[in-house]
C-alpha cells in the first residue's frame, strides 16, 4: 500500500532565479527503507522539508503531495505532527527542553495527551530505545550520539507511520553513527514504520536499505534497488565515489554480474573474479626532513584535581613536513591532545615541544603567530563577522595563495554556507596567519564523499607547499587517503603508528572496507586505487 | 515513608512559603527563635559536617547585622555605654539580635529550599500555575549552559587563532565584545532550528498538557493541610491573641493568653515539622535496616 506520493513537484526559493526542487515524482510503499543521496545543494533537504507540512519552506512550490491517499494539506495539524516524525542534522540545537524526560514528553504535552498516557508513552519509549539510564539526566550533558537517539525517541513517542530523516548521522563519529543507522533498521523491521533517510555515509545504509534514490540540481536522476542504481552510476564517479567500497571496485572494474554492497560480498567478488599472484604494489617514497615539528615528551592531563587522567604518558613525534593523522574512539583524549598542542590546556606534567622550542617559552602568545594554527570541530566557532568577505580582509587572508578557490562565497553568511565550505572558509582564514605547523579536529564531519575528497587534496596541497598538518579524525577512509602516517590513540597514549599501508593492514577492526575486503588476498592495501591496481595487474581468473 | 525532599514539589514550596512568610512578616522575637532554629537545625540535618566552613560566615554575618543597629540606632532608654559622645543602647542592640535572627533563619531557610527544590521541582511548582510557563522556564533553563559553553568554545578558538593578538586588557576586551556579539547571532540561528524542531512536534496545534513526574500521595497532603493550618493558628494568634512585643523606648510585652501560648506553639511545630520528618525517617530506616 502506498503511503507517500509525490507528484511533479516543484519548489523555488524566494529571489533564486532556478527551482531548488524541480518535477519531482516519488512513490513510496508502506513499510519501505528508502535512501535519499545527492551531493550538498541537490535539494535533498528542501524536498525532504516539502514532505513535512510544518517545515515546508516559504517560496513558490507546484505539485501534490499525498500522504496516505489524502493532500498533505488537509491532515489535521495533529495527525500531521504525530503521522510524519522528521529528525534533522544537528542534534543539539533540535533539543527542546532541559530534561530527558521532558524532552520525550513534548511532542505528548503538545498534542495535550492525557498524563497517564504520557507516562505509559515515554517509559516504554525510553525502555525500547535503552534510554533508562538518562532518563533524568539534563539534555546538556548527553553525547552527541545520545542526544541523535533522544531526538529519534522524541519523534517516536509519538508514533508516526513515515519517518523523515535529514543526514542525522552527520554529526555522529562512526560507532554512534552505525548504531544510530542499526537502530532505524529495527524500527524498520520490528515495526514496519516507512523510512525515508538522506544520507552521505553510504556504506552501511546501503545494504539495508530497499530503495536508493539520487538527486542531482533538484532532480531525481535515479530511483531504484540500490544494486540496480548502483550499476547505472558507472560512468559517474562524482556520485559514485559515495558508494560503498565493494560496489566502487566493481563500477572501477567493469563488473559484470550482480553488484557487490558489503564487504563480504567484495571479498567473493575478488576471489572469484581474479587471481592474487601480486600480492602488493610497490610502497612510495616518503621524504620528511628529519626535523621535529610537534614533540609530547610524557604529557600528563586531567580536567579536574580528582578526575582520571586523559592523557597519560603521552609521548609522540611529529616530523616536520608531515601529514599526520590521529585516529580513534570517543573519549580517547585525541581532542584534549590537539588543544594541548595548541596551548589551550596546560597539561600538568610532562613537555610539549614545538619546533624544538618547549611550548611556555612561546611568551606573549608568539606561538599563534606564524608558528601555530588550530581549527577546531565546530568550525562555527571561527567566525565573527556577517559576510566571508569581512572575515577574510580581517586577518587579511590572500585569496590568491590559497589551493582553492572561495571567490563565489564571500558575499555570504558564514553560517549560510554548507559544511565543507564552512570548513574551507575557516582553514582559509587560520592559513592567513601563516602557521607552520596546521591542527585540524575532524576536519570532515558532516560531509558528502566528493567534498571529503576535495579536502584530502587540500591538505595533500598544504604539505607540499611545506605545512606540516596534524589531524585528529575518526574518518578511516580520509586517514587512508591522505596521511603520510597514522597513529592510533588509545586510553589517553598512542598505542600504534605507522605509514598508511601498514597501520590499516595491521588493524582487524579499526580500519577501512578496502582493508577488510582485501585482507588475506592482496597485502597492504588500504584505499580503492591500490586494490583496483592490484585487481588490474593480476587480471581476471580463467573460468 | 519519604524524607522531606521526596514530598511532592508543590507542597514543599507551599510549606516553605508558610514558614518564611511569619519570619519575614512578623518580628515577634519567639518566632525569629524557632524560625532561625528550625532553619539551622533542618540544614544541619541535611548536610551533617558538609559545608562546615559556611556556618562561620553566617555566624559573622549575624553577629555584623547584630551589632550594625545599636552603632546606627541610638533609641532607646537603657544605655549601655557611649561610644564616640553616642549612647549605645541595651533596646537597640536586643532589635539588632532580633533582625539578624529573622535574615539569618530566612537566609538559611533558603539555603534549604536551593538544595531542595531542583530546577526539574521549580518547573513542576510553576506547571501547576501553567504549562506554558513551565515550558519557557525549561527552555531557559536549558540555554543558560548552553550559551555558556558556546562562548567558552570559540573563546578557546579564538585564542588559538590569535584573536586577542597581545597581552593587554584592551585587546581582550575588545575581543570578548566581539565574541559576544557573534554568540547572539549563534542563539538566533540555533533558535530556528529549535524553533522547527518545536513545530515538527505539534507545538501550537492545540492546548498543552503536562507531564508530571510528582503525584499527589496521601502524606503529601497531610503535609499540605498541616502546614497550611499551622499557618492560621499562628496567624489568628498574631491578630488575636496579644502577641505584641515592642523594642523602643522601652522593651514592653504582654504575656500571652492561652491562645497565644497556642499560636507560638504551633510555629514552633511548623519550623520543626521538616526535622521532625527526617528524624523520623531515618529512625525508621534504621530500624527497617536492622531487619535486612
Amino acid at each position: 500500500m502506498e503511503i507517500l506520493a509525490v507528484e511533479d513537484l516543484s519548489f523555488t526559493y524566494p529571489q533564486c532565479s532556478s527551482p531548488a526542487v524541480r518535477d519531482v515524482s516519488l512513490r513510496l510503499e508502506r513499510g519501505e527503507f528508502a535512501v535519499l543521496c545527492g551531493a550538498t545543494g541537490s535539494g535533498k533537504s528542501t524536498l525532504l522539508r516539502m514532505l513535512k507540512r510544518e517545515l515546508v519552506p516559504n517560496g513558490e512550490m507546484s505539485g501534490r503531495v499525498t500522504f496516505c491517499g489524502s493532500p498533505l494539506g488537509e491532515l489535521s495539524p495533529a495527525d500531521s505532527a504525530s503521522r510524519i516524525g522528521f529528525v534533522m542534522q544537528r542534534p543539539e540545537q533540535q533539543i527542546v527542553t532541559d530534561k530527558v524526560w521532558h524532552e520525550l514528553a513534548f511532542g505528548l504535552e503538545n498534542l495535550g495527551v492525557p498524563q497517564d498516557e504520557i507516562a505509559r508513552r515515554t517509559a516504554e519509549t525510553a525502555s525500547y530505545f535503552g534510554i533508562i539510564n538518562w532518563y533524568g539526566s539534563d539534555t546538556a550533558e548527553l553525547s552527541g550520539g545520545q542526544k541523535q537517539l533522544l531526538n529519534l525517541a522524541a519523534v517516536l513517542v509519538m508514533q508516526p507511520e513515515l519517518l523523515i530523516l535529514d543526514e542525522p548521522t552527520a554529526q555522529l563519529d562512526p560507532i554512534a553513527a552505525s548504531d544510530f543507522i542499526a537502530t532505524l533498521r529495527r524500527l524498520n523491521q520490528d515495526f514496519g514504520i516507512t523510512i525515508l533517510l538522506a544520507e552521505h555515509r553510504l556504506e552501511e545504509v546501503i545494504p539495508v536499505c530497499d530503495r536508493l534514490i539520487i538527486m542531482e540540481n533538484g532532480g531525481i536522476s535515479a530511483n531504484g534497488s540500490p544494486r540496480e542504481v548502483i550499476a547505472s552510476l558507472r560512468e559517474r564517479p562524482e556520485l559514485l565515489c559515495g558508494m560503498p567500497a565493494a560496489s566502487r571496485l566493481y563500477a572501477a572494474l567493469d563488473g559484470r554480474g550482480e553488484c557487490p554492497l558489503t564487504v563480504r560480498e567484495g571479498r567473493d567478488y575478488i576471489t572469484s573474479g581474479f587471481r592474487n599472484e601480486i600480492r602488493s604494489l610497490p610502497v612510495p617514497e616518503r621524504a620528511s626532513s628529519g626535523e621535529t615539528a610537534l614533540e609530547f615528551r610524557d604529557v600528563f592531563f586531567r580536567y579536574e584535581k580528582n578526575s582520571p587522567d586523559v592523557l597519560s604518558g603521552l609521548s609522540l613525534k611529529i616530523m616536520s613536513g608531515e601529514l599526520f593523522c590521529i585516529l580513534g574512539g570517543n573519549g580517547s583524549g585525541k581532542t584534549t591532545a590537539l588543544s594541548a598542542a595548541a596551548g589551550i590546556l596546560r597539561p600538568y606534567c610532562g613537555d610539549i615541544r614545538i619546533f624544538g622550542k618547549k611550548q611556555k617559552n612561546y611568551r606573549n602568545r608568539s606561538l599563534y603567530r606564524e608558528c601555530l594554527a588550530m581549527l577546531p570541530q565546530d568550525v562555527q566557532t571561527v567566525f565573527l563577522r556577517n559576510t566571508v568577505r569581512e572575515e577574510l580582509d580581517e586577518v587579511g587572508a590572500d585569496l590568491s595563495a590559497l589551493p582553492y578557490d572561495l571567490s563565489h562565497l564571500l558575499d555570504k553568511h558564514p553560517y549560510d554556507l554548507s559544511g565543507g565550505e564552512q570548513q574551507l572558509t575557516a582553514l582559509a582564514k587560520v592559513l592567513a596567519a601563516k602557521p607552520k605547523l596546521l591542527l585540524l579536529d575532524e576536519p570532515t564531519k558532516g560531509m558528502d564523499a566528493a567534498t571529503k575528497q576535495g579536502i584530502a587534496d587540500v591538505l595533500k596541497k598544504l604539505r607540499d607547499s611545506g605545512i606540516t598538518v596534524v589531524s585528529v579524525t575518526h574518518d578511516v577512509e580520509f586517514a587512508a587517503l591522505c596521511a603520510d602516517r597514522c597513529a592510533m590513540f588509545f586510553g589517553g597514549q598512542i598505542v600504534s603508528a605507522g605509514a598508511p599501508e601498514e597501520f590499516f593492514t595491521a588493524n582487524t577492526f579499526y580500519t577501512t572496507a578496502v582493508s577488510r575486503m582485501t585482507r588475506g588476498i592482496f597485502d597492504r592495501t588500504a584505499v580503492l586505487s591500490d586494490a583496483v591496481e592490484l585487481c588490474r595487474l593480476n587480471g581476471s581468473r580463467e573460468v | 515513608m519519604r524524607s522531606f525532599q521526596d514530598y511532592n514539589p508543590a507542597v514543599i514550596a507551599v510549606y516553605f512559603f508558610c514558614v518564611t512568610g511569619i519570619a519575614m512578616f512578623s518580628s515577634y522575637p519567639p518566632f525569629m527563635a524557632a524560625s532561625l532554629f528550625g532553619g539551622v537545625a533542618l540544614y544541619l540535618v541535611r548536610n551533617g559536617r558538609k559545608h562546615a566552613k559556611s556556618h562561620f560566615f553566617f555566624l559573622l554575618l549575624f553577629l555584623i547585622l547584630a551589632a550594625a543597629n545599636p552603632l546606627m540606632s541610638h533609641n532607646g532608654v537603657t544605655v549601655l555605654f557611649i561610644m564616640n559622645d553616642n549612647p549605645i543602647t541595651l533596646e537597640a542592640l536586643l532589635y539588632g539580635i532580633n533582625s539578624a535572627a529573622m535574615i539569618i533563619g530566612v537566609l538559611y531557610w533558603f539555603r534549604s529550599f536551593t538544595q531542595i527544590m531542583t530546577s526539574e521541582k521549580l518547573l513542576y511548582a510553576a506547571g501547576t500555575l501553567s504549562p506554558k510557563l513551565a515550558l519557557i522556564l525549561s527552555m531557559a533553563i536549558r540555554f543558560v549552559p548552553l550559551f555558556s559553553r558556546q562562548s567558552k568554545r570559540v573563546q578557546d578558538t579564538q585564542t588559538a587563532m590569535g584573536l586577542f593578538r597581545d597581552d593587554n586588557i584592551v585587546d581582550d576586551i575588545r575581543g570578548r565584545m566581539r565574541i559576544f556579539s557573534i554568540l547572539v547571532t549563534w542563539g538566533l540561528e540555533n533558535g530556528i532550528i529549535t524553533a522547527d524542531s518545536m513545530a515538527a512536534r505539534g507545538y501550537g496545534t492545540g492546548k498543552r498538557s503536562q507531564m508530571k513526574r510528582f503525584r499527589f500521595r496521601r502524606d503529601d497532603i497531610v503535609l499540605l493541610l498541616t502546614s497550611l493550618s499551622l499557618l492560621g493558628i499562628t496567624t489568628a494568634a498574631t491578630f488575636a491573641g496579644g502577641l505584641t512585643f515592642s523594642f523602643y523606648p522601652a522593651i514592653k510585652y504582654e504575656t500571652p493568653g492561652i491562645f497565644g501560648i497556642c499560636g507560638i506553639a504551633a510555629y514552633c511545630l511548623l519550623a520543626l515539622l521538616p526535622v521532625i520528618i527526617e528524624t523520623e525517617v531515618s529512625i525508621k530506616w534504621r530500624y527497617l535496616r536492622s531487619r535486612i
